[in-house]
């Protein structure tokens, strides 16, 4: 897991964003790309930047689900939640992998070295019921197919 | 037109041009969302690799997507000299090494894997791309340039009546532009239908400055990627699109809200609108003309409500992404309480072929109410998920058959959503319905923007309303109680639905929420419980039986079925027990069986077990008299 970033960091980070300028989307955006999360040191960072309070900030990264407020797990399963998926098995994939991993959906490991998190379609639908395993596709699961990889991912860990 | 511009045009022709007589092969290889799944990334890198190998000199080109997506990955190979090139698909990696020796050292085709000719004469038995069955009734209009020009070079665009129909507006008043889109009959193409022109007139005439102009690219449809293939494959088209509107609008900035799910759809736009601002199309002093636009992307953060236009402006505004309480209208109190006007990209898109080609050229594709092409998306339990670009009007099931290649093996179509969550579904009696908005409207739905989801029988429409109810609760935003509350009540009534504990009553209650949601502020709660509606309506008898019976027609919901080994001596059976994630296998007198209790009807040991697992019905069945008396 990397170390949380410094203020320093932070305000350098985002030096180039201002209040008013429709910012508040694309300064958190920069953050969780570069740190891969919002810490509440970012949000304060970036409260101060834009001339507006930490409450507004983090009332916008708690808005949005894909804004995450602590590190990402060092290998994620995202489980694609689209109709294709779900019309080909994709819900009891997902029931499969929740309880191989012990996870709830969000959920990650203690130790962050794995977790599951709720995907939204994005049109792959060829490769129909699918996750993405750090981001890379993994498709036409079967349920079984899907248990053994839950099963492979919390072994590498 | 613009002096500039005719030079740019110019040029990049010249090197368009000066690139096909260059005496050496151009490979074309799709790199898009969608290929990229199915392996895009290894065949180029393959590609590349063979070149360095054999020491070839030859070119490689990325494009776009041709829609093709279950044929990906799509590569074209153009012949050194220029005079032909052939699309072909399932061009995978392991493949390459062979691909290229037969296309490029041998100058040959490659039969098994063509799908047409994409320039050029037919030739060696491989027919024009126009004639593969799949191509037949599309007009590519939309889609001209994806799956040909490099999404990353505006020269590619400019060569091909890139910005022409900016230039064209360019030596327009406002008044004479907003005329020709609205004798076009260019509908919102995000579900709406509204008339484009009279939105960019409503700003026209607004009255105070600055104004801006919105594309909504956060296509959250989940089934629905229309949008994703046009910023991955033509980013400028949208650019050109949104300076046309501007021209017409007087605005004087514009934002594109791209939603977070498409990383490489916000890559291509940023770097359409670093090139536009490049060659001063963009900017301060667009051209030297004295007109001003200034261009951003926004990268949303995973929220479907952002999609309602009030809600996206709020989201850039820098607040949470709750829709507003209209009135005030975005024309008059939009962005930063400007006036603003939000259109989808499609719409944007449309824009500049009817400057470049007319009105009624755009017009006269068909003979129905909607005017121009309209990109679909066919996505679910169909033979080829598929992007195609068609004239409005044939049914939904002739879109189906033709270019979703039919229904899997195995399934029959019991049904269809056409455009997104919030629009509902039918059932498959009403597939013969012309993909045009009115006869949606008729039924209380809307078709959406675009991505049309098939389903079959072994689907349980109990199941598809708790999941679109699950989505929309999951993506409600919050502030009115019908919405937030009525799609919560929703859920936990079908699921209870679902595990058996139906009642008589819960009909009249899911009723009773289609009526209270419609007063919610935004589309989101006042289409939330069509799903519902319309499968109340169509699938009652399914709804019925769930119910009274507890048993599921399609035996897919986890709550009405058990699986029960019936061949406990099957050497299959070890595996089955081995897979299973809650170990719900035990062995009594010796033989392995399934506790009911743990298992969760995943179906990962029947997958494993075909032959010696069966699914049975969880409740015994009742006698109809049985039922009736008890009151279901």
């Amino acid at each position: 897991m990397a170390s949380e970033p410094t203020v320093a960091e932070l305000r350098e980070l985002v030096a180039e964003f201002r209040p008013n300028a429709g910012h508040v989307l694309p300064s958190l955006n920069k953050v969780q790309e570069t740190y891969g999360y919002i810490s509440r040191r970012a949000i304060e960072v970036v409260a101060r930047q834009l001339n507006t309070t930490p409450a507004l900030i983090f009332g916008a990264v708690s808005y949005y689900s894909d804004f995450r407020t602590t590190p990402p797990p060092e290998t994620e399963i995202a489980w694609c939640s689209g109709p294709a998926c779900r019309l080909k098995g994709g819900d009891r994939i997902r029931e499969a992998i929740q309880h191989t991993l012990q996870l709830p959906l969000n959920g990650h490991s203690d130790d962050h070295e794995y977790g599951f998190h709720l995907g939204q379609c994005n049109g792959t639908c060829t490769e129909a019921p699918q996750v993405w395993v750090n981001g890379k596709v993994v498709g036409n699961l079967t349920v079984a197919k899907a248990i053994e990889l839950a099963r492979d991912v919390k072994a590498d860990s | 037109m613009n002096r500039t511009l005719e030079n740019l045009i110019l040029d990049a022709k010249n090197a368009w041009d000066a690139e096909r007589s260059s005496g050496r092969e151009l490979i074309g290889v799709c790199i898009d969302t969608s290929s990229i799944a199915r392996g895009a990334e290894d065949t180029l890198a393959k590609i590349r690799e063979v070149i360095a190998a054999k020491n070839l000199n030859i070119d490689v080109r990325v494009v776009g997507s041709w829609g093709f997506n279950w044929l990906e990955p799509t590569v074209w190979v153009r012949s050194a000299a220029g005079t032909h090139a052939v699309l072909y698909g399932n061009v995978t990696a392991d493949r390459v090494e062979d691909f290229v020796q037969r296309t490029v050292v041998d100058g040959g085709v490659v039969p098994e894997l063509a799908l047409g000719v994409i320039e050029g004469n037919s030739l060696d038995g491989v027919g024009l791309i126009e004639d593969h069955p799949w191509m037949q009734g599309q007009v590519r209009r939309l889609m001209a340039n994806t799956g040909v020009i490099d999404p990353g070079n505006i020269q590619h665009y400019l060569a091909n009546s890139g910005y022409e129909g900016f230039g064209k507006a360019l030596d327009m008043v406002d008044e004479d532009i907003i005329k020709l889109v609205l004798d076009s009959g260019l509908g919102g193409r995000g579900g709406g239908g509204f008339p484009a022109g009279r939105k960019w007139d409503f700003l026209r005439n607004a009255t105070a400055d600055p104004r801006y102009l919105i594309c909504n690219a956060d296509e959250g449809d989940p089934g629905a990627w229309v949008n994703r293939i046009l910023m991955e494959g033509d980013p400028h088209l949208i650019v050109e699109g949104m300076l046309i509107a501007a021209l017409a609008s007087n605005a004087a900035a514009g934002y594109i809200y791209i939603r977070y799910e498409y990383p490489l759809a916000v890559e291509r736009m940023q770097n359409a609108v670093r090139d536009a601002y490049e060659l001063g199309l963009l900017g301060q002093d667009i051209l030297g003309t004295g007109r001003a636009f200034d261009l951003y992307i926004i990268k949303g953060a995973g929220s479907y409500v952002c999609g309602e236009e009030t809600g996206l402006i709020n989201s850039i505004d820098g607040y949470r992404g709750m829709p507003r309480i209209r009135p005030p209208f975005p024309a008059q109190a939009g962005l930063w309480n400007k006036p603003s006007n939000v259109n989808n990209v499609e719409t944007y898109a449309n824009a500049p072929m009817i400057l470049r080609n007319g009105a009624e050229w755009w017009a006269n594709v068909s003979d129905t109410k909607e005017k121009g092409t309209k990109m679909f998306t066919l996505s679910g339990q169909i033979n080829q998920t598929c992007c195609i670009e068609i004239p409005w009007g044939p049914t939904v099931r002739d879109v189906l058959e033709h270019y979703g290649g039919g229904m899997e093996e195995g399934s029959v179509l019991k049904g269809y959503q056409p455009g997104g969550p919030l629009s509902g579904m039918l059932p498959a009696s009403e597939a013969d319905l012309t993909l045009t908005l009115d006869p949606y409207r008729e039924r209380g739905m809307f078709l959406g923007s675009g991505g049309i989801v098939y389903f079959d029988q072994k689907t349980s429409v109990v199941d598809l309303c708790t999941f679109f109810l699950g989505f929309c609760e999951d993506e409600s935003c919050g502030r009115c109680t019908t919405c937030h509350g009525g799609t919560q009540r929703a859920v936990e009534v079908l699921r209870r639905i679902g595990v058996g504990g139906g009642r008589e009553s819960d009909i009249e209650k899911l009723e009773g929420l289609v009526k209270t949601l419609v007063w919610s502020n935004c589309l989101h709660g006042q289409f939330a419980m069509t799903t519902v509606k319309l499968a109340l309506r169509y699938f009652r008898d399914e709804f019925d039986m769930v119910i009274r019976e507890k048993r599921d027609p399609s035996q897919s919901l986890a709550g009405l079925i058990s699986y029960r080994v019936t061949r406990p001596d099957d050497p299959s059976i070890q595996a089955a027990a081995a897979i299973c994630p809650v170990n719900a296998f035990v062995e009594k007198d010796g033989k392995l069986q399934i506790d009911d209790d743990p298992c969760i009807r995943c179906g990962a040991c029947k997958e494993l077990a075909p032959n010696a697992i069966e699914i049975v019905d969880r409740f015994p069945a009742r006698a109809t008299a049985e039922v009736t008396a008890a009151g279901g």
